[in-house]
């Protein structure tokens, strides 16, 4: 059997000058509008950011942010309302106790708890957004690549090909 | 004398139809295997080493019997604690069990690296110290040193994985109806060693807030993963920012379904922002 993982990434990573792939899941109510108000007002960003709108900061799961580290992203910004401002009973602290839970899980694995950035009321105007994906960009540029898994596409040897 | 102890407890429960049945161990010739007893006579074949994880077997007892049926367990400290969070659950009925409370001893406890070595009533065996994890060369070797020394250490212990699902099906404590480990959206089929992002980390934090450290997991797998070593350090943020451990409460839910207002964090107050881009320190081990 060969070992599933290995160090893809420091070949894939973009060359110098380039950004680090981040995901951003970004509360419509606060940071979503912080996000398009920083795209009109051309506000100077780093590119390798993607953005998704979602309702609230609580509807993104946890399972969601380390599928997305699986997938290739470097790092992962969660952003909702202020902490007593969400649209929804509170329900942006439940997401602030998972997402420290995973930063602990991170931590634990070596992954680092900072490539998870989580944040509530610092990104409803375009400038704090700007400004908070420069900021983020430049940490995650600063640590070291992710290693990540080889997808294999071969059929493993002596596998059940419907086993999961 | 701690197993005469319990079975003077049993037998008692089988002759004055406290419970309908007593589940424990059964050990013979053949070697030692989880029973219902439900004859006061079969009870000399009750033995309580080595340790097994009972309640898993426990509530699929409850799931196949009447409602009415009762049943007594051999509960050690991880069993009960396992049982209560499952209650919370909703997946059983704490009226239906009666628990004999046995202590661990503190060689068990060390061997498990559990820090809680016995059920709230202990009704057989003295409570001995919990283990002192700081002191577990294992523990250190995970869980301390660099980040990078961490990383490459994880992912080689999980490029072992063989994909049995055995940590999934032991665990006292996972219950979702549809698992995520099944679905090709999260767990690519065929794909062995799975990912250990997908696989291994987002059982972990399923099970995050409902772990009880029984150690099932660790058991189960064939290759040895040290998967409670995974779960510890969110165990500990649980106490830390709660005090929170899964199990010793039947009243209170976990936190991480509430608020800050009704289960504030520790030394936390409400910020009215927070942003996690700040340095912090990270103690994984205590």
């Amino acid at each position: 059997m060969t070992a599933c993982v290995t160090e893809k990434t420091i070949a894939n990573r973009p060359q110098d000058g380039a950004d680090p792939k981040i995901l951003v899941f970004a509360c419509r109510w606060c940071s979503g509008i912080g996000a398009d108000e920083a795209g009109r007002q051309r506000l100077p960003m780093p590119a390798g950011f993607r953005c998704v709108p979602v309702e609230c900061a609580a509807g993104v799961d946890p399972d969601v942010i380390l599928k997305a580290f699986s997938a290739g992203a470097e790092g992962v910004a969660v952003l909702g309302c202020h902490l007593d401002g969400c649209r929804y009973n509170r329900a942006n602290h439940a997401a602030a106790k998972r997402m420290a839970l995973l930063t602990t899980l991170l931590e634990t694995v070596g992954i680092g708890a900072d490539r998870l950035l989580t944040s509530f009321g610092t990104a409803h105007e375009g400038h704090q957004f700007a400004a908070l994906m420069r900021r983020f960009s430049q940490r995650i540029a600063a640590l070291s690549a992710l290693t990540c898994r080889v997808t294999k596409t071969d059929p493993v040897l002596g596998g059940w090909g419907d086993d999961a | 004398m701690t197993l005469d102890t319990v079975r003077g407890m049993a037998r008692d429960i089988l002759e004055h139809q406290t419970a309908d049945g007593v589940l424990g161990l059964a050990g013979d010739e053949d070697g030692v295997a989880p029973r219902v007893f439900d004859k006061a006579d079969a009870l000399a074949a009750l033995v309580l080493e080595p340790k097994w994880v009972l309640a898993k077997i426990a509530l699929s007892v409850l799931v196949q019997t009447p409602e009415s049926y009762r049943l007594a367990v051999v509960c050690r400290g991880c069993d009960e604690r396992a049982l209560v969070e499952l209650g919370k659950r909703h997946r059983l009925d704490p009226g239906r069990l009666h628990m004999i409370g046995v202590a661990c001893s503190a060689a068990q406890a060390q061997r498990c690296l559990c820090r809680r070595p016995w059920p709230s009533r202990v009704d057989a065996g003295e409570k001995a110290a919990g283990a002192d994890l700081s002191r577990s060369d294992l523990v250190r070797q995970y869980l301390g040193g660099e980040r990078a020394v961490r990383l490459a250490k994880w992912q080689e212990v999980f490029s072992r994985c063989i994909k049995c699902y055995g940590c999934r099906n032991a665990c006292p404590v996972c219950h979702c109806e549809s698992c995520k480990l099944e679905d090709r959206v999260w767990t690519a089929p065929g794909e062995i060693a799975p990912d250990m992002l997908t696989f291994h980390l987002v059982r972990a934090m399923h099970v995050a807030d409902a772990c009880v450290a029984c150690g099932a997991c660790q058991e189960a797998c064939p290759v040895g993963i040290p998967l409670m070593l995974l779960q510890l350090p969110l165990r500990n943020a649980l106490q830390r920012s709660y005090q929170y451990d899964a199990g010793t409460e039947a009243e209170r839910l976990s936190p991480l379904l509430a608020n800050y207002i009704d289960a504030p964090a520790q030394e936390i107050a409400l910020p009215d922002w927070t942003d996690s881009i700040e340095e912090t320190s990270w103690d994984l081990i205590s």
